[in-house]
């Protein structure tokens, strides 16, 4: 105790050194919390956006559907099963799906397209195929009322014939496109919106009729009233045939995708596939994404379904993703450790030069007949406050900018911002809150400081009072 | 001023220690730096390494409605002309030509829906770099000659058209003891001895049954590397419309897998030698479909976009941005993330210096005290602290340059790689590697910030030190 | 062509193989002459139904099939009712499909067969017959078995080096006195076993013997096969090539 005591005044005596001492290695856990948060928050962001757009943590398959994704493996829609399943306690929604290939053909030409069968409402906790519906449309009646208008600039117009017949599902993107900046918007967008409002149809559980992605569309010249068949191989080898009105037009971001899908409501693509009742897939949104909150779900999940079906996990569902995933994780890993490089020596630096400082003060004591064990143990004590003291004040100040970040991510601005908005995306970079990582940043910071506490102690040890006193 | 100079210098070397901790800390700074920034780099042309010089090179060019269906009659017009256009543009390193049609690939067990895919073997390996990601021991990539049709498989396509099998007999379960396969897992392995099985699956399931958890830990992966057959030249066949619509096929024998861990690429695109798709679907031999272009640097992908397309008014020319939209956002995403830890590492290293200099001029507090009472100037007295951080700061910074060089020269070539941990039977293969990379120019003006640093954060203590009433310094202990 | 006779002995016998009792026939002649017998009249008319048989369900297709010689072929599904009245046409190499419900003519595109036809087990190419059973292989005589009370010969086909097919080798089963395909294994390149036809309930349709009866096993799946039951069968009845249009799809009954 006596010990304690001389160690704390100790601290007091050189206010200068102390707080110096213990800024380094308040920065050092400062710095590695904040870094810790965003990374584990930006990379969660950035991979939860995408696969909550398409194929959600975990879906309930027929337990032959991964490998032989055919009409045959699909499995029947219980609703008493998603009572109980939308029990669990993670379980936010169920959204069922039934997905397949079609021919699609106006006459003349056939193409071979991707058949969504979705519930629109349940779509909302994934995909949001209702944010995926066209909103505005550069038509050529469209262009040629907007070239009309006086009030708006030359340089707008002179952009419309290289976006001529572009469809948009937001603002923002018309507004990129036509190189107007956020200032100019209030007063050019409301009327150049209002010149190219697509009037798209609603989709309807219930209501045969299907909504066609707008390159294919364009390629098959289709447009809203027309009439498109869709052909395909049903249940049990029998024949799918169907030919439904073009409701409306969606657009998705990717190309390749967009030229070949058709949304249908759900039952309507039970009944084409002849396999009413059926689902390929059954996505479920959850609560906590976590992945020991994941694993968990599925189990219970697992327990609650025949056997003849069975729970997906995302990370089977998204083999690309995955490995991108490792991959970033560990340049992640790379970065921290440079961090911890760099705070490591801001610690032993500034930990050296204070033995440095106080060796004649160490001479003194030793001189005058302090045990060099005492002494030691002394100098271990305050280097002990200085730590705590250090990393208590980090934390502290770590923890309050993380728990705002929390609630106020890092927005990114502008052009890039707008193109993620097409994705649905939002282009952020988002803190993670204080959680497990943190014991971990605090112990390895603890440790730097442990190990440098090694160096002033070994001087001590080593001290040659004679040498010391003269310093 | 001269005295000032030598006094700085000879100081300098008189605390070692001392001097030892601020050169140390500079170096450290810059190495973390500019490894941070090299880091960064290398992660960012890792992400877009795989699609880019495997799958899609950087252009595209085309007939404008070519994507929409794949129309096999959509052949690029002036074939030649374009070519040499093309070819001339500056920034292009390299290209080459493509027929595409979609059909079905055909064994005797199972069929698949394929996009087939006409290359021309040694301009394609000039463009991407698919070919060395072939399974050794399944081919050469077009490399022998042969008198059949030879076809370039993916390995998922492979394992589903059952030309890939899983296979445990004799010979095999010989290697797996060789291997160190202890006998009581072989034991449990015997009764598959001369099965077959009928896909990856089944034969992971049914492996899966017999072994403890740890034993399928332990060998899975070995297990599931011998049981691993191919045929080399096992037949294939591909079937597809030709230019008059008419059905048309051929067999082809198996020249080779690539594994890229892309399963749906791997299922869709088969690739065979361009003169022999166009014999069998009636196009000519000097038509095509598609110009895949690489450039010298990816930087300038925008630029040289916008010259093709000023020079091929009449076709569809798309960069990988514009292929793969949401490779490129994803991208710029994650650079906006990378500069933001760039801004924290930054920090953390002004800080560390900061700190560090403060603690070195406390330190001389009673020194610097002393030259204060026997009469030395303020000014001088700050002008010899400043030399003095010049001088270390300096030294520091060009330790920190070699180190930094010498370390990014290492990891550049080989690259930092962390073994994947295997799962077993569920081993993901490759581990992705990370190629730190450098420019010049960042380099030296990150070092330059960090000398900088080191410099301007002595003032303050500089200052502060001066400040102290020469008696209370040398009564300080 | 091989054959474990003596060289003039062939010779002789070879000018009297047309009379069908020929003891001393090279294999490659019993594979045609049956071949000849099974696709090579000048037309067909007939009604037949197909089970489809799964481990979890089964289906019965009904269907008239006309066909002339092996290019032109139409179908006329005539049960169930979901698929009633549907057309199937082929010409050469072209595949053509009409649907009643939605009243759409189709090209149907390689893609649409990789299920088989109608969900069975006869494949693309079974459909369009691309390959020859004569031409594309080399043909061995192995032996004689009993197959149906009848004696078959017992002939084992090796696929040629460049031919288009993806079969390793077939073993067929013809019988002696009528040369029907009773049997046929047919077996991938590492020799594995994938697919075996067995011919059964041998009837007279028309003014022949064939058999009625025809099963089609996948070797490496359970419970799955393919059963096709002629019900009637004409042979070389006139019918006009313009039967086999698109046109005749909409209206043949």
């Amino acid at each position: 105790m006596n010990n304690l005591k001389l160690a704390w005044r100790n601290l007091w005596r050189n206010r200068r050194r102390t707080l110096i001492t213990s800024a380094s290695i308040f920065f050092a856990v400062f710095f590695a919390l904040l870094m810790r948060s965003l990374q584990l928050g930006s990379y969660d962001h950035m991979y939860k956006n995408a696969i909550e757009s398409y194929t959600g943590y975990l879906q309930v398959q027929h337990k032959d559907f991964w490998d032989e994704k055919i009409v045959d493996n699909t499995f029947p829609y219980e609703p008493e099963l998603e009572q109980q399943i939308l029990k669990d306690a993670n379980v936010e929604a169920a959204i069922p799906r039934f997905e397949s290939f079609a021919l699609a053909s106006n006459g003349p030409q056939t193409k071979g397209v991707l058949v969504m069968g979705v519930d629109p409402e349940k779509e909302k906790y994934l995909s949001g195929v209702l944010d995926r519906m066209v909103k505005y449309h550069l038509s050529p009646e469209a262009i040629k009322k907007i070239k009309l208008d006086a009030g708006i600039p030359d340089k707008v117009k002179e952009l419309l014939s290289l976006f001529e017949n572009s469809a948009y599902t937001n603002a923002g993107r018309l507004q990129l496109d036509l190189g107007i900046s956020d200032q100019e918007a209030p007063g050019l967008m409301p009327d150049i919106e209002r010149y190219c409002r697509f009037d798209n149809g609603r989709i309807q559980m219930g209501e045969p009729g299907v909504w066609v992605g707008h390159k294919l569309s364009q390629y098959l010249k289709l447009g809203r009233g027309d009439t498109i068949v869709l052909i395909s191989q049903g249940y049990h080898g029998s024949t799918a045939a169907g030919k439904y009105e073009i409701k409306g037009i969606v657009k998705l971001p990717l190309p390749d995708i967009d030229n070949k899908i058709i949304y249908l409501p759900l039952d309507i693509c039970q009944t084409l596939f002849n396999a009413d009742g059926n689902l390929t897939s059954l996505a479920l949104a959850v609560k906590d994404n976590r992945d020991k909150a994941i694993s968990g779900t599925l189990e219970r999940i697992q327990g609650l379904i025949p056997g003849d079906q069975k729970v997906m996990e995302w990370r089977e569902m998204n083999d690309v993703m995955v490995s991108q995933m490792e991959a970033d994780n560990k340049s992640g890993m790379i970065m921290l450790g440079i961090l911890y490089l760099v705070i490591a020596f801001g610690v032993f630096g500034t930990v050296l030069m204070l033995t440095a400082e106080r060796r004649r003060e160490f001479g003194v004591l030793v001189a005058i007949g302090m045990q060099k064990k005492k002494l030691a143990s002394i100098m271990t004590l305050e280097m002990f406050l200085i730590g705590l003291l250090g990393i208590l004040a980090g934390a502290l100040v770590a923890s309050v900018l993380i728990l705002y970040g929390v609630d106020h991510p890092l927005i990114f601005k502008g052009e890039m911002a707008k193109m993620f908005e097409d994705y649905g995306f939002e282009p952020k970079m988002a803190f993670w809150p204080i959680d497990t990582y943190y014991i971990w940043q605090m112990v390895i910071v603890g440790i730097m400081v442990l190990i440098a506490i090694g160096y002033p102690l070994r001087k001590i040890f080593r001290l040659k009072v004679v040498n010391a006193l003269k310093a | 001023m001269d005295m000032i100079w030598k006094t700085a210098w000879l100081n300098v070397w008189r605390n070692k220690v001392r001097s030892l901790v601020v050169i140390v800390s500079v170096s450290i700074g810059i190495f973390g730096g500019v490894f941070a920034v090299a880091v960064m780099n290398g992660a960012i042309e890792q992400r877009v390494d795989a699609a880019l010089n495997d799958e899609i090179a950087h252009i595209h060019v085309n007939d404008p409605a070519f994507r929409d269906n794949y129309d096999i009659k959509l052949l690029v017009p002036h074939p030649q002309q374009v070519l040499g256009t093309v070819r001339e543009t500056p920034g292009v390193e390299s290209l080459t030509s493509r027929i595409l049609l979609t059909g079905m690939a055909n064994t005797a067990a199972k069929s698949a829906g394929v996009q087939i895919l006409g290359i021309d073997p040694p301009e394609e390996k000039e463009v991407l770099q698919l070919y060395k990601t072939t399974i050794p021991g399944t081919g050469d990539f077009f490399g022998e000659d042969s008198r059949h049709y030879l076809a370039y498989i993916g390995h998922e396509l492979a394992k589903e058209l059952n030309i890939v099998r899983f296979q445990i007999d004799q010979e095999v379960l010989d290697s797996l003891a060789a291997k160190g396969v202890p006998g009581e897992v072989l034991k449990k392995l015997s009764p598959f001895s001369g099965q077959r099985f009928k896909s990856e699956k089944s034969f992971k399931k049914e492996v899966k049954a017999v072994l403890s958890i740890k034993e399928q830990h332990a060998f899975g992966a070995v297990i599931r590397g011998e049981a691993w057959t191919f045929r080399a030249r096992s037949k294939m066949t591909l079937t597809f419309l030709d230019r008059e619509g008419m059905q048309t096929g051929a067999v082809f024998r198996i020249a080779g897998i690539y594994d890229i861990k892309n399963s749906m690429y791997e299922m869709s695109q088969v690739l065979v030698k361009k003169e022999d798709l166009a014999e069998l679907a009636g196009i000519g031999r000097n038509d095509y479909h598609q110009l895949i272009i690489r450039l010298d640097d990816l930087e300038s992908t925008e630029e040289v976009s916008a010259t093709l397309r000023a020079h091929l008014p009449g076709l569809e020319v798309l960069n990988w941005k514009e292929l793969q939209p949401d490779l490129a956002m994803m991208t710029e995403m994650v650079q906006k993330f990378y500069a933001i830890f760039m801004v924290i590492i930054l920090a953390a290293l002004a800080f560390g210096i900061v700190n560090t200099m403060l603690m070195v001029v406390l330190e001389r507090t009673k020194e610097l005290g002393m030259l204060t009472a026997i009469g030395m100037n303020k000014k001088r007295v700050f002008n010899m602290i400043m030399l003095e951080s010049v001088f270390l700061s300096l030294v520091g910074g060009v330790a920190g340059m070699i180190i930094s060089q010498i370390v990014i020269g290492a990891t550049a070539r080989k690259g930092i790689n962390f073994a994947s941990y295997a799962e077993g039977l569920e081993a993901m293969g490759y581990p992705a590697h990370i190629y730190p990379a450098i420019s010049t120019s960042f380099f030296i003006t990150v070092t330059v910030l960090i000398i900088l640093t080191g410099v301007l954060s002595s003032i303050y203590p500089a200052l502060k030190a001066l400040k102290l009433d020469p008696a209370e310094a040398l009564r300080t202990e | 062509m091989k054959t474990k006779h003596s060289f003039p002995a062939f010779i002789l016998l070879s000018v009297i193989s047309c009379s069908m009792t020929g003891q001393e026939l090279s294999p490659k002649e019993i594979i045609r002459i049956a071949d000849e017998k099974f696709n090579g009249e000048k037309t067909s008319t007939s009604i037949m139904a197909m089970t489809i048989v799964r481990p979890t369900w089964e289906r019965t297709i009904e269907f008239k099939n006309w066909t002339s010689g092996k290019e032109y072929a139409l179908t006329l599904i005539t049960a169930p009712a979901r698929d009633k009245g549907q057309t199937f046409l082929k010409r050469q190499n072209e595949m053509w499909n009409w649907n009643p419900t939605i009243s759409r003519l189709i090209k149907l595109p390689p893609s649409m067969m990789s299920q088989g036809w109608m969900g069975s087990d006869y494949t693309n190419d079974d459909i369009l017959k691309e390959s020859s059973v004569l031409n594309d292989y080399t043909h061995e005589l192995v032996g004689e078995e009993e197959m149906e009370g009848r004696l078959c010969y017992k002939i084992k086909l090796v696929a040629r080096e460049d031919a288009a097919v993806i079969w390793g080798h077939q073993i067929r089963w013809i019988d002696k006195k009528d040369f029907l395909f009773l049997k046929s294994e047919l077996y991938d390149e590492d020799g594995y076993l994938v697919r075996t036809e067995t011919g059964s309930e041998i009837k007279r349709m028309d003014d022949r013997l064939i058999p009625t009866r025809i099963e089609l096993v996948p070797a490496e799946e359970e419970g799955q096969m393919t059963i096709i039951e002629m019900k009637e069968m004409k042979f070389n009845e006139a019918i006009q090539e313009s039967f086999f249009s698109q046109q005749n799809m909409k209206r043949v009954r």
